[in-house]
């Protein structure tokens, strides 16, 4: 605490040791001050709130620089929905303490969020709106501003008062009640709400025989009631005028039915129309999306299906060349049987024309490897007999100056025995004696390098040479 | 009892966010700390009008 005469720290003694000014009045001030805002505290603390606000109050009467006091007073009309009393009491603060001061950070908080403060200042407005309403005597208008704005602002305490109030008057008690407890469960200790609520129980206790119309009812005479959403207020004082007789009633009623036909064809029915033409539109446009994604499926599935024919013509091409004639199975089979053929003591030559047939009917190297092992097996078998016997037709042949002959079969003897030089040798001859040299010469160099230092193969190098000489 | 004109008398109109600015230009502050200041001033200067020698 500092001397309100010279600003310089106080002791305990009741004057200040600087001026020695008395400062015995201005401590007990500032105490009591500061004994307010305990209170106030306590109070708040309880959701006293009417409470918490007269001690503050009284508080900021001794202290105007107690802070502490007027930020909670700020906090504490917040709290009841009087917003704008909260920003004034921590603007002040802010200007009586600039540092460290909790009411910058309030001011910035709600400051910062504009749809709020949109929102709280609506809610005012409604409230000055419904106020000025009562004011009118337009108790009606005013219920259902209240009712709004309670809607975006359900804090603002002082519209619940008054909306009770209202209730209270059109004698809505049970609704009165439900405003008045709403107050309560803000601010416990309202005394508004509580003398309100003192008074209903007043009005509406069965055993209470004094009770008595306590409200006023309403000045003017009206009846009200309820359609929908719409409260619907109707004077009952207003006369209808008399018409003059009855002739005149029937033309009355007459132009009113034409004018209630007319504004039926004119202005009910074409909003028929465009109703029922709407809903048919709507209509077609959801059928045209079912089509649509019906159609899209369609055509999916039809994609689906001329894949899987596509599938279906493969696999089943694949499955022809395993059956089929000249498939595998067949290739297998034909040397299955003449295998078995060849077991039961089949000569060479037909063994020979069985694995020719297999030969030309199918790639050796395609094949497996056990179907190119028994085929080997059988062709080192007969092929020496085979060969012996191609090479005697062969040379017969060659003597007897048929030479195409004697290739085709010579070439047969070599090709079912490599060994036989013979064949090989008499078929570069036979090429020799046709003048095709390109072959013989290529035969006999085979003759040489197949079988080096023999005799033919010496022979095979003159003709060679005779050949390269010659051409 | 409750008379309804009566009780909208004791409510009041309240004060929008826009216009907090300007009810704050116009409070009065004056605490019980600034009476007791002004009452000692002027004691002062009635003692210092009887007595010149003493002063604060």
């Amino acid at each position: 605490m500092y001397c309100y005469h010279c600003g310089c720290l106080l002791s305990e003694y009741d004057y200040c040791p600087n001026c020695r000014a008395d400062v015995k009045l201005y401590k007990q001030i500032i105490a009591l001050s500061n004994r307010l805002y305990n209170d106030g505290l306590e109070k708040a603390k309880v959701r006293d709130l009417t409470g918490a606000v007269a001690s503050l109050r009284q508080a900021l009467k001794l202290n105007k620089d107690q802070i502490e006091a007027r930020n909670l007073l700020g906090l504490v009309y917040f709290e009841l929905g009087e917003t704008a009393a909260a920003l004034s009491e921590w603007v002040v603060s802010q200007s009586r303490r600039e540092e460290k001061n909790p009411a910058t950070e309030y001011i910035n908080l709600l400051q910062n969020n504009a749809s709020r403060v949109d929102t709280i200042n609506q809610s005012i407005r409604k409230y000055n709106l419904a106020y000025q309403y009562c004011l009118q005597d337009s108790v009606d208008l005013a219920e259902i501003q209240l009712k709004k704005l309670l809607s975006m602002n359900p804090k603002l305490l002082r519209a619940h008062q008054l909306l009770a109030l209202i209730f209270i008057q059109e004698e809505k008690y049970e609704r009165a009640e439900r405003e008045l407890r709403k107050c309560l469960d803000v601010d416990h200790n309202n005394t508004l709400a509580l003398r309100y609520l003192r008074e209903l129980d007043l009005l509406t206790d069965p055993e209470d025989t004094e009770k008595k119309p306590l409200l006023r009812k309403p000045k003017d005479d009206v009846v009200r009631y309820q359609a929908g959403n719409e409260l619907i207020i109707q004077p009952t004082n207003v006369v209808e005028p008399k018409s003059g007789n009855g002739f005149g009633t029937i033309i009355n009623i007459l132009i009113g039915l034409i004018l209630g036909a007319a504004a039926t064809y004119f202005l009910v029915l074409p909003a028929q129309i465009s109703k029922v033409t709407e809903a048919n539109q709507a209509q077609v446009t959801e059928l045209g999306e079912v089509l649509d994604t019906k159609t899209s499926e369609i055509q999916d599935l039809e994609n689906q299906i001329r894949n899987l024919k596509t599938q279906n013509d493969g696999l089943e091409q694949i499955v022809d060349g395993y059956n089929g004639q000249g498939g595998v199975i067949s290739n297998i089979n034909l040397l299955l049987a003449a295998a078995n053929a060849y077991l039961e003591g089949a000569t060479a030559d037909e063994t020979a024309a069985a694995l020719a047939e297999i030969s030309g009917a199918v790639e050796l190297e395609s094949m497996s490897e056990e179907f190119r092992t028994l085929y080997q097996t059988l062709l080192n078998d007969v092929g020496p007999q085979l060969s012996t016997n191609y090479y005697e037709d062969g040379y017969t042949a060659y003597r007897n100056e048929e030479f195409e002959s004697a290739i085709e079969l010579l070439s047969k003897a070599f090709y079912y025995d490599p060994q036989n030089v013979d064949a090989l040798f008499n078929l570069g001859n036979a090429y020799r004696r046709m003048e095709d040299y390109d072959n013989a010469a290529s035969t006999y160099r085979q003759v040489i390098e197949l079988f080096p230092g023999d005799e033919r193969a010496t022979r095979s190098q003159q003709y060679l040479d005779e050949i390269l000489s010659e051409n | 009892m409750i008379n309804f004109e009566e009780e909208l008398k004791k409510f009041n109109p309240s004060l929008e966010i826009g216009e907090v600015q300007d009810a704050v230009y116009h409070l009065d502050l004056t605490d019980a700390t600034d009476m007791l200041m002004q009452m000692l001033k002027e004691q002062g200067e009635a003692i210092v009008g009887e007595n010149p020698d003493q002063n604060y």
